[in-house]
């Protein structure tokens, strides 16, 4: 019995070796160089669905959808959407990531909506010559040294909101004692780091705090803010924290004002009494010259999730589709030859001056941030 | 030394720890009369907090509520209590009473189980958004006391009054009342109290009752008083009251009202000294590792917590 035994052991581990080893030869993926049929195409979304940052994704989603929509009217194609829920979380980002690549009809992938995504996603599209273009990601790495070749994003980096962001509270709010509180992830801690060394440089006091992206109790942190000090900012993805911290800053009766980064722009779930939220992108509310596509988009989904996501992940999409028509002219394409369509972008944008991408990936002429002034809870672009 | 900070840590750190304190008596309850620890407590204070963001919905929201707030957070947190006390007794009844003659372990996998059904079937009916209380709608945040510099909102002191109360009654109720004496001789022996004509089946269905009455109103609790509530929050509740019963001793009520209050106010002590007492090197990032490391050093010094007495047995 017990020879019986080793041998079925031994034949399930040999046939766990052999199949491990067949699955990672191939990787579970389409060859680069692969042609696929233009006639089942689809752009794979990869950002949060569900998770603390679910109700962004789904924002993003809901324009991707209406803009595949009006692409196909249009053009009289048949682009699909393949759905990645990363849930804010980098591992399952990676493993939504290798089911991409590993789909044949997925020609680019529209995200990482987030930066970790990004970082744990990019080696693996680079691989598959997998354009990936984010409507969302803001690390500065993701384009420094150029470390994934395959990577676009459609909005201005990390090393723009800085800046704007020490300018401003230093500058406009003429802040003399900031806090700065990260929430221990690949987006936040970098873009704090860099801003509390800016503020710094121009001689104002900056104190550091630390929470978890889980976090809802801020109160404790809130016991450290000083009296003095005048603006709170919060590298946050959460709007709904960026809340609780500015109601527990008034709780506690501290002056300061919570100055929220673009994970914070959510005019329904950050909504303090007196605040500021920078972020990628215009909402299209405050734009008249986009009043018409704004209604255009209330007809699609019959409610209106308009903030500053959806339009650029709409003009991800818009950009990958493009590419995608261009590589398909002679009625098959690679995925390669959709990345060298997407490096010779330049399409008109909704949200901006033409999208052209420079060596990098990143927006040529690097775009700017728009920054939001939130009073009783209503939002008004102030730069 | 800042007074006002310490006071300001003081108030929050109550309000965290009697929290804390409602997930840890309903550990101890069960570990009191089953030795089993119910490793799905946590996911039961999540129900609760659902439950009451339901009500608080269906009752107009916190914008536009239809009833009084006093009576709609009496409401919220009632329909929580019955709907997280049914939801232990099912768990008794399917997951632990087939398990009870079973080696230690298997209940203990069992609750795990149950942990994860409870946290997916949520994810599953509510999708995994951050849902909110809008409690800062519902009551101003400036609406409390304020006593020169310290400033308590209402609903902090609602939180700790409302726990405060459920500590005491349940107290009145194990020491005063004949389920409560039914409920320490099932802990003592339950073959003894089953001999004595004690139906220990129903104490253990009433005590499960209690425990995860007491842990959806923790639910509510946590809503109104910080805002937001998720699927997931469950783990790190139970995780909190469950340090706060072992430090406190587990199978002692006052124990897990203590450990509950005391680990809230090494939580909310060391978000805002440990900077200053390290001299920089660490963060408030590192909270947790302090309440960790009590429990770690609870378990080497006095593994039976403040209030528990050494298991003596006779040989």
């Amino acid at each position: 019995m017990n020879k019986g035994l080793i041998a079925a052991a031994i034949a399930v581990f040999a046939f766990a070796v052999v199949g491990t080893a067949a699955v990672a030869k191939t990787g579970g993926t389409a060859s680069p160089a692969q042609v696929a049929a233009c006639t089942n195409v689809s752009l794979g979304f990869l950002g949060p669905l569900t998770g603390p940052a679910g109700f962004l994704g789904q924002e993003q989603l809901s324009w991707l959808r209406f803009g595949i929509q009006k692409y196909n009217k249009a053009e009289g194609t048949r682009f699909k959407v393949a759905l990645g829920d990363t849930q804010l979380k980098a591992p399952v980002a990676r493993t939504v990531a290798r089911r991409f690549v590993g789909n044949r009809g997925v020609m680019a992938v529209i995200g990482g909506s987030e930066s970790q995504a990004v970082r744990v996603s990019g080696n693996l599209f680079e691989k598959a010559a997998l354009a990936s273009i984010s409507g969302s990601a803001t690390a500065i790495d993701l384009t420094k040294g150029r470390p994934y070749t395959t990577f676009f994003r459609v909005v201005p980096n990390d090393a723009v909101q800085g800046p704007d962001i020490i300018n401003f509270v230093s500058g406009t709010l003429k802040a003399k004692n900031v806090v700065i509180i990260d929430s221990q992830d690949d987006y936040s801690v970098p873009l704090a780091g860099a801003v509390s060394r800016g503020l710094r440089g121009k001689n104002v006091t900056v104190s550091r705090e630390s929470v978890s992206a889980d976090d809802t109790d801020f109160s404790s942190i809130v016991a450290n803010v000083g009296s003095n000090v005048n603006v709170v900012i919060f590298a946050t993805q959460v709007a709904t924290a960026a809340n609780t911290l500015s109601n527990q800053l008034r709780e506690q009766g501290k002056r300061a004002i919570v100055f929220g980064t673009d994970g914070a722009y959510s005019p329904s779930q950050f909504k303090p009494r007196s605040g500021y939220v920078s972020v990628f992108a215009p909402d299209l509310h405050f734009d008249p010259k986009a009043r018409a596509i704004v209604r255009e988009y209330r007809r699609f989904v019959k409610k209106d999730t308009t903030g500053a996501f959806g339009p650029a992940t709409y003009m991800a999409g818009w950009v990958a589709m493009v590419a995608i028509e261009k590589a398909c002219a002679d009625g098959n394409a690679t995925r390669a030859e959709v990345v060298r369509m997407v490096r010779t972008t330049n399409v008109p944008s909704i949200i901006g001056a033409n999208i052209r991408f420079d060596r990098k990936g990143d927006l040529r002429g690097g775009g700017e941030f728009v920054i939001y002034k939130i009073t009783n809870g209503k939002y008004s672009p102030v730069g | 030394v800042d007074w006002d900070k310490l006071v300001q840590l003081l108030v929050n750190g109550a309000t965290l720890g009697s929290v804390y304190a409602l997930v840890a008596l309903g550990f101890s309850m069960v570990y009191g009369i089953l030795k089993l620890l119910n490793l799905a407590h946590g996911d039961v204070l999540m129900v609760g907090a659902f439950v009451g963001w339901g009500v608080l919905g269906w009752l107009g929201g916190a914008q536009d509520p239809s009833v009084a707030v006093w009576l709609l957070i009496v409401l919220m947190v009632l329909a929580a209590m019955a709907g997280c006390g049914f939801l232990g007794v099912a768990i008794e009844r399917f997951a632990y009473r087939p398990l009870r003659r079973a080696p230690r372990i298997a209940p203990l996998i069992s609750a795990l189980g149950v942990s994860f059904f409870i946290q997916n079937s949520v994810l599953l009916l509510f999708g995994a958004n951050f849902r909110s209380y809008d409690s800062f709608d519902l009551v101003d945040v400036e609406v409390g006391i304020s006593w020169g510099p310290l400033n308590v909102w209402i609903i902090r002191l609602v939180v700790i009054g409302a726990a405060l109360a459920m500590m005491i009654a349940l107290w009145l109720l194990v020491t005063r009342t004949k389920l409560g004496k039914a409920m320490r001789a099932t802990a003592i022996d339950r073959e003894a109290a089953a001999m004595m004509g004690i139906d220990v089946d129903r104490v253990i269905v009433k005590t499960f009752f209690i425990g995860s009455a007491l842990a959806g109103a923790a639910g509510v609790l946590v809503g109104l008083v910080f805002g937001s509530i998720n699927h997931f929050m469950g783990f790190g509740y139970g995780l909190k009251g469950f340090t706060a019963a072992v430090v406190g001793g587990i199978g002692s009520i006052p124990g897990a009202m203590f450990g509950g209050i005391f680990i809230g106010l090494a939580e909310a002590f060391s978000v805002g000294y440990i900077e200053d007492l390290t001299r920089g090197r660490l963060g408030s990032a590192f909270s947790d590792l302090i309440v960790f490391l009590i429990l770690v050093v609870f378990m080497l010094l006095r593994p039976q917590g403040i209030f528990g007495k050494p298991e003596v047995k006779k040989v």
